[in-house]
């Protein structure tokens, strides 16, 4: 196949087609490999541990080897494996289950996958800067400061840092998968008729958005403490013994609110993927529409809004007060009851159809089974009386064990499933099947045990020893269960070879829209522009889009469809003659000159690696060493030179002709993506904010002003400051009216102007900054600097994050400048209005951090 | 909107903007702090809608697009009172 058919990419053989890729499907598999790796890695670390168990003491790996190989393999597993493998799914397949040619931001979704791969290489170069971190999955404060981080802790700060990285991904390809979601949809399919694993997928999406941003403000505030010296989760010591901080009374517990806040979320960020996995090996499997598919559905949204109320059940053995507990005890224990519906529902679905025992679906319902127990053992946790028993034990890592890799079954059974779909090829249904009967005990071996052996203290390398018997039958199922992979990976990379070739669809009742099409899929994905409005797929030629697009220019039709397990009327049941409703490859064709625009491009990888460099060298900054700073600096212009490479590169990704895009019709993808991104801004502020609200309310709100604020901190450069802001909002709208009536010297000065107001901001802070860092007062002898109290470090460090998104902002607009200065914009103020939605938000956060940092 | 309507709002928020400092200026923050608290921050809730209705247009977008902003605010607003009230 030509370059040019291949919008540009070389071919899949060639190594710089991995490099430049900007496919989703490229990336699906990128993302399901790298995963796979991050997986061994883990799981060679756990292996590491399990041997270490098999006497209680440290007598292989050391104190400190067992305390990191603990943490990173569980940061590793819960991080770099579990989700990303999903989103590897995702990828791959949301795209073609909803008729779409691609992620909405091709270029996007690249640069979310280098970040994420550059993030994990970061976490693996942290064990070679003296130690990793070695507090716990959960890096709870105060352990995660560099007071408590024996030696330098640089380590400890790169794996702060590299799950910066990691929730930049996140955050970026959950903007993605959302704008795609909702203005990608193939003619006539609605958002509740879209195939169940995309359905998770979004679901799943929408939880990412705003969970991750709260650990993001977690990560910013603790890598301020690595970095910048705040003391947000500082104690101090007392002599030889820790003490809460008088001056910070708070500092455990914002971190236990803060991480748990995304943390459970978290859990169900990584099942629901595994559910939409389950519910399709189901359908497929049982050749039935799910049982209570509307339920199920109305059962996933509510757990996915109900997740952001349960987080303090991880709290119960903290000072929290007995009303908050008994509060999210009950809405614990309320959120196992859509979980029951959702069992029930795949149950009955088996109950119902003519089970067929393939590899997926063995996956599939031993994951099912795992789950359930899993899911029992929770409800133990979520009871306040029971907690106080298990909280710290084995108990616990039994549970969520049972509950996350049981998610991870599930996600394996989909890598068999899809992978005739991925590779063109079957793999061996026989090792298929071996390996999962040498998993399913291998797991339960390594972790039932663990139950009854729960009296041992979690995270410690001691235990009684008449518990050895059972850590000895769980290092052993360990070892089965790491051996099942080899079998795994044995089979599929042969079967790449020796594989039988299979069709568009090699299983009989498949019906979701990846099926309609080759194996692999070809580029395009679709043969035509895919389209449900008569109720079945179809795939429309040009003359028929042009048509509807005259007709209804940027609207689909209103047909609708089921478009997984059956038809919407066929009262669930399928067969195999409607299975696949549309094949049509004899219309291949490509849809609108446009399409051959190259697709390639090299600055995702770029900006990822500039990053990893910048990162790498914030790590070792507070040592000031020369080569620290040298990388630090090298790594940030790397960044900045490619991410304006990116911005001038010539890349273009239509918007399809006719789609459906309920309920944001009117609102074109860029500004969808935009609004996306805010709303997960709102989250990162919020936190901050909630953060200082938090601080303020241990220490004392009313005296917190008296105690710990200096009376040189007044309220006169917030308030020029809030008037320079203001005014630098009205000029963007008026750069945008100006835009509108073609007046460039209009649009001109009025962005010129709300660049010299931005810099004003910022030459005003500048200016009370270096007053307070030096005044001179008998209760602040030394200034008011970011590390003299709690109350500083909020202040200096809140407002430096909306210092620097001023400064982003002021970047944007100088570029937009230029351009307007050679003519852009002019009669089309769509780019200044999408800036103008990023500079309007910094104004609103600064409308309210002026009242709480300068008057109250 | 016009230029016109643009002007309005601009002026209402600096006033408002004003406003909030000159409670602070005489003397209500020391003398009454809750009362001062609640008349300041509702100032800045309204700035805040103003900026988002008018200058970020979300007055004429369909109404999801309110809904995806609450959706953030309401999270960033539970996890802080929540939090708080953990410790009250």
């Amino acid at each position: 196949m030509s370059q040019e058919h291949e919008h540009g990419l070389p071919p899949k053989s060639s190594v710089s087609r991995w490099f430049l890729t900007t496919n989703h499907k490229d990336i699906g598999v990128l993302y399901l490999i790298t995963a796979l790796f991050f997986l061994v890695f883990g799981g060679v670390l756990a292996l590491l541990f399990r041997l270490e168990l098999i006497s209680p003491g440290a007598d292989l790996l050391g104190s400190m080897g067992y305390n990191q190989a603990v943490s990173t393999h569980g940061l590793l597993m819960v991080f770099w494996f579990i989700s990303p493998f999903a989103f590897g799914f995702a990828n791959y397949l949301v795209p073609l289950q909803i008729g779409a040619d691609d992620l909405a931001f091709p270029r996007l979704n690249a640069l979310s996958y280098w970040l994420y791969l550059f993030s994990g290489i970061l976490m693996g170069v942290s064990f070679f800067q003296g130690t990793t971190f070695a507090g716990g999955w959960t890096m709870y404060a105060p352990l995660n400061t560099p007071a408590y981080i024996p030696g330098e802790g640089l380590g400890a700060t790169s794996v702060v840092l590299a799950l910066i990285m990691f929730t930049a991904a996140v955050t970026l390809g959950s903007v993605n998968f959302l704008t795609t979601m909702y203005r990608m949809r193939a003619e006539g399919l609605r958002m509740r008729d879209i195939p169940i694993f995309s359905l998770s997928i979004n679901l799943t999406v929408w939880m990412m958005l705003f969970a991750f941003a709260a650990l993001l403000a977690a990560l910013m505030i603790l890598a301020s403490d690595h970095i910048l010296g705040t003391t947000y989760f500082q104690y101090s010591i007392d002599g030889t013994t820790m003490a809460t901080d008088a001056d910070n009374p708070g500092a455990s517990l914002l971190w236990a609110h803060l991480f748990w806040f995304f943390g459970h979320p978290e859990v169900y960020i990584v099942f629901f993927p595994a559910l939409g996995v389950m519910a399709e090996c189901f359908q497929t499997f049982t050749g039935r529409r799910l049982v209570g598919r509307k339920w199920f559905i109305i059962s996933m949204v509510l757990v996915a809004l109900q997740s952001f109320v349960v987080w303090m059940h991880h709290m119960f053995l903290t000072g929290i007060n007995l009303p908050i507990k008994t509060i999210f005890m009950a809405t614990t224990i309320g959120i196992s009851l859509p979980f029951d519906l959702m069992v029930f529902s795949l149950i009955y679905t088996m109950a119902k159809g003519r089970v067929r025992f393939t590899t997926p679906f063995l996956f599939s319902l031993g994951a099912l089974i795992l789950f359930i127990i899993g899911g029992i053992t929770g409800v133990f946790l979520g009871a306040i009386v029971l907690d106080y028993q298990f909280r710290g034990t084995y108990w616990v890592v039994a549970h969520f064990h049972y509950v996350m890799v049981a998610g991870a079954t599930a996600l394996f059974g989909g890598l068999y499933y899809w992978y005739p779909k991925i590779t063109g090829k079957m793999y061996n249904e026989t090792l298929g099947k071996i390996q999962f009967g040498v998993y399913f005990l291998g797991f339960n071996l390594l972790y039932f045990p663990m139950f009854i052996a729960w009296e041992t203290p979690r995270r410690v390398f001691v235990y009684p020893d008449g518990l050895q018997i059972w850590h000895s039958m769980a290092t052993v199922g360990g070892f089965i269960l790491g051996a099942s992979f080899l079998l795994m990976f044995y089979n599929l990379f042969v079967s790449l070879w020796r594989g039988e070739d299979v069709g568009p669809n090699p299983w009989e009742y498949a019906t979701s829209a990846e099926w309609a099409v080759s194996s692999p899929p070809s580029l395009e994905n679709f043969p035509g522009v895919p389209s449900y409005a008569t109720g079945k797929l179809e795939f429309l030629d040009d003359e028929t889009v042009a048509e509807r697009t005259e007709r209804t220019p940027g609207a689909a039709a209103h047909g609708h469809a089921a478009t997984d397990g059956g038809t919407a009327t066929d009262g669930g049941a399928v067969t195999a003659r409607t299975a696949v409703t549309a094949t049509a490859m004899e219309t291949a064709h490509e849809v609108g000159g446009e399409d051959h625009a190259s697709h390639a491009s090299f600055w995702p990888f770029l900006v990822s690696l500039g990053g990893f460099i910048a990162f790498l060298g914030l790590s070792g900054v507070r040592t000031g060493s020369v080569f620290y700073l040298s990388i630090a600096a090298v790594g940030s212009l790397t960044m900045f030179g490619s991410l304006v490479g990116m911005t001038r590169e010539p890349f273009h990704a239509p918007e399809m002709a006719i789609a459906e895009r309920w309920p944001f019709s009117e609102v074109e993808k860029m500004k969808l993506g935009m609004w996306t991104f805010l709303a997960s801004d709102i989250v990162l502020f919020g936190a901050f904010i909630g953060s200082y609200a938090f601080v303020r309310v241990a220490y004392g709100w009313t005296a917190w002003h008296h105690d710990l604020i200096p009376a040189e901190h007044v309220t006169m450069p917030g308030l020029i400051n809030t008037y320079l802001l203001l005014t630098s909002s009205f000029l963007v709208v008026l750069a945008m009216v100006a835009a509108e009536r073609e007046s460039k010297r209009g649009t001109v000065a009025a962005l010129v102007g709300t660049f010299a107001l931005g810099v004003g901001f910022l030459i005003n802070k500048g200016i009370e900054w270096n007053h307070l860092f030096h005044i001179s007062t008998e209760t602040f002898p030394n200034g008011w600097n970011l590390s003299t109290n709690i109350a500083s470090s909020t202040f200096y460090l809140t407002t430096g994050l909306h210092g620097a998104h001023v400064i982003i902002g002021l970047i944007i607009c100088a570029y937009m400048t230029v351009r307007a200065w050679n003519g852009a914009y002019q009669g089309d103020d769509r780019a200044i209005e999408y800036f103008g939605l990023y500079w309007h938000f910094v104004d609103i956060v600064w409308l309210f951090l002026f009242p709480l940092f300068y008057i109250l | 909107m016009d230029w016109k309507g643009y002007t309005v709002i601009y002026v209402v928020l600096f006033v408002f903007a004003t406003a909030q400092a000159v409670v602070e200026f005489a003397g209500l923050v020391d003398s009454a702090y809750w009362a001062a608290f609640g008349l300041i921050m509702v100032l800045s809730v309204i700035k805040a809608v103003g900026v988002a209705a008018y200058y970020q247009h979300l007055r004429w977008e369909p109404r999801a697009v309110t809904y995806l902003v609450l959706g953030g605010t309401v999270a960033a607003l539970a996890l802080t009172g929540a939090a708080a009230y953990s410790i009250l």
